[in-house]
């Protein structure tokens, strides 16, 4: 089976300091795969480097085995992998609606097109409609993005990042800043989107993360320490000294 | 399917834009309005970039200047056989195609980036076309500019554009059509994504679009637009001179687009209909007049970034509910009113004073304000507009916090009523 993704050799330097030192992975198709680690491991430049924002310094990276390494991030992002953002990352002077209709104008062929109305397009109106359903957002979208409560704006970001229908779907601590209620609400909504669609979770809730993944890969100082099922990361012990038992985050 | 309320409102304007030149017999008054029509479509492609594109241009006249010397070119061509026949009527549409193709040259490299980048090569390609006026004379005339002759031979219904009153209606026409074309932009894919691009140009490339693209697109098609009022302007006055390329012509529609304001739709047509109005006939009554346009801007910026599109769009959700609130916040609006106008009264006085005696060279020095001769070598008129300024400053201390609360609790009041 071809994985969703592979990193091959990944490095990342930020001028003299090394920020990811060689990774190596292999994203299942169809999985949840969780990544933690303590603040600064990576995880975030690990998301950068895979959808485009930062350029690698080395090693290769695939997605559905083509090769995108180095690519914009509109080109990856057409290729079918989308992500969220750890910092809300919406248009704010837009309605919830007209978020979530942009984030699907590309994918559905609407590109550049000047000579064509937006409006009372079939296939736009229904999957709109479709997403706020899903992400809960049907009441709130004639509302101005910027004006959502916070865990809306959450969920609005979910909505926009899933809108495209992309296959592979990167979320960036999806349930940061969220009370306990909000995140129960959050988890059911990504098993609920995760049903289709291979992902990928950087997630510092261990809750969340041993009750989502199929498997956690462990990330400190820009390497991985250990790959593998919920049971078996419980049970290793590099990553028992390393992250979990010394220092969990709260 | 057109909403028929917008469709109403349309065919409201298109008949008052037919019947306006047969109520008003002054040429002055007419060539007044060819210029705001020329404005509108001006204001409109210059907010496709500002408004909905978030690019802030310096020096978008480059586009309707040079699609300016274009037209006045390809016209004096048809005079003299060089070029071969288009009607007048189409001409604009020659200025429009210029202006695109200068868009897309240079908004290729200068929508690479957005921001002050953006702002600040704008100025520079301002600066640069600027300095060719000077330099390419066979195509801008140096300092006298290009003359032209609209009046080429009779076209369909004996029209020959020779009477500036059908000039009016050619303007006219060409504003609804490009004002309609460029609200339908706003509702296309690329429309919604121009808006997209200026709220947050990061989260627009991950969700597949080039941001360089869409701002490239925007800059091209806004200078179409610029290009069709610059092609408007050569036909209205016969002549197109150097300054229309210039920062002057650059920041007076920078200026009338934020009056009106970005936000909104109409916000450019109110602005650019409120300026040209004023410039019209306030130039003529104050030699201070720029002083006054600057200190319209300087207050909006700082207390109404919506402009005046964003101060009347703030009242539509108390109207779309309850219209009766409206007359509620009247006092409380009217005695604002009052004190600004003492206020302003006793400013102008003073502006118009010290314009008065640094400017008159003559010995006589009165000055005729408001329909009373005032003594400028006199104490007194310079007392008392000082009181009345300081009065009316006073007064306004008092009464604008009073329209804050008046405003908020009608709005508390509007939202109450919809959520029962």
């Amino acid at each position: 089976m071809t994985p969703a993704i592979e990193f091959r050799g990944v490095q990342k330097n930020f001028g003299p300091t090394e920020v990811i030192r060689g990774i190596d992975l292999v994203i299942q198709p169809g999985e949840i795969h969780a990544m933690i680690g303590p603040n600064g491991a990576g995880k975030s430049t690990l998301f950068n480097l895979v959808t485009g924002r930062y350029h690698v310094s080395a090693g290769h990276i695939a997605l559905n085995g083509e090769d995108i390494t180095n690519r914009a991030p509109h080109d990856i992002s057409r290729k079918g992998l989308s992500r969220s953002f750890q910092v809300t990352n919406i248009f704010h002077r837009m309605s919830v609606y007209e978020n979530v209709r942009c984030a699907m104008l590309w994918n559905l062929g609407y590109r550049y097109k000047f000579w064509q109305s937006v409006r009372n397009k079939r296939d736009l109106t229904e999957r709109t409609d479709e997403v706020l359903a899903q992400t809960g957002l049907s009441s709130r979208s004639t509302v101005l993005a910027g004006l959502l409560s916070y865990s809306d704006q959450r969920a609005l970001e979910i909505a926009i990042t899933i809108a495209g229908g992309a296959n592979v779907v990167l979320l960036d601590e999806p349930t940061s800043g969220m009370s306990s209620a909000e995140t129960e609400q959050a988890v059911t909504l990504i098993r609920d989107i995760s049903a289709t669609r291979t992902m990928v979770i950087v997630e510092h809730d261990m809750g969340v993360v041993f009750d989502l993944a199929d498997r956690i890969s462990v990330l400190v100082y820009g390497k991985i320490i250990a790959t593998g099922t919920p049971a078996q990361i419980r049970a290793n012990t590099k990553v028992q000294e390393a992250y979990l038992g010394t220092d969990a985050e709260p | 399917m057109p909403d028929p309320r917008k469709l109403g409102i349309g065919a409201l304007i298109v008949a008052l834009l037919i019947v306006l030149p047969m109520m008003i017999s002054s040429s002055f008054a007419l060539s007044v309005m060819n210029q705001i029509g020329i404005a509108i479509i001006f204001a409109l492609a210059f907010n496709m970039l500002l408004g909905q594109g978030g690019m802030l241009s310096f020096g978008h006249a480059v586009y309707f200047g040079l699609a300016g010397f274009v037209t006045a070119h390809v016209i004096n061509g048809m005079h003299v056989d060089a070029f071969p026949y288009i009607p007048v009527t189409l001409i604009p549409l020659v200025g429009g195609i210029a202006g695109l193709f200068f868009g897309i040259v240079v908004g290729f490299v200068s929508t690479r980036r957005a921001g002050t980048a953006f702002a600040m090569i704008s100025l520079g390609f301002a600066e640069l076309v600027t300095g060719l006026t000077l330099i390419i004379v066979f195509f801008f005339g140096g300092e006298e500019g290009v003359q032209t002759d609209r009046w080429v031979r009779e076209e369909w219904f004996g029209i020959t554009y020779g009477p500036d009153i059908q000039v009016y209606y050619l303007i006219a026409a060409w504003c609804v059509i490009a004002a309609i074309l460029m609200y339908a932009l706003t509702r296309t894919p690329f429309g919604r994504m121009s808006n997209a691009v200026r709220d947050n140009p990061e989260r627009t490339q991950f969700i597949g679009y080039n941001t360089h693209r869409l701002r490239w697109l925007a800059f091209a098609l806004s200078s179409f637009f610029a290009g069709l009022a610059g092609a408007l302007h050569a036909i209205n006055v016969e002549h197109v001179g150097f300054e229309t390329v210039g920062l002057g012509q650059s920041a007076v529609i920078l200026i009338m687009v934020y009056i009106g304001g970005t936000g909104h739709f109409a916000g450019p047509i109110l602005g650019a209909i409120l300026i040209t109005l004023l410039n019209a006939y306030l130039s003529d009554v104050s030699p201070a007049w720029y002083l006054y346009l600057g200190l319209i801007f300087v207050l909006i910026v700082m207390f109404a970034p919506g402009g005046l599109a964003g101060l009347i769009m703030m009242h539509e959700p108390i109207r779309r509910t309850a219209p009766y609130l409206l007359w509620q916040m009247a006092p409380a609006y009217g005695a604002a009113l009052g004190t600004s106008l003492v206020g302003l009264a006793g400013a102008i006085g003073l502006i118009e004073m010290i314009y008065f005696r640094s400017t008159t060279v003559s010995l006589d020095s009165a000055l005729v304000l408001y329909g009373i001769e005032l003594d400028t070598g006199d104490i007194w008129p310079w007392l008392i507009c000082a009181a009345l300024g300081a009065a009316g400053g006073y007064g306004c201390k008092m009464t604008y916090p009073r329209v804050a609360e008046a405003y908020s609790a009608a709005m508390h009041e509007a939202r109450a009523l919809v959520t029962t």
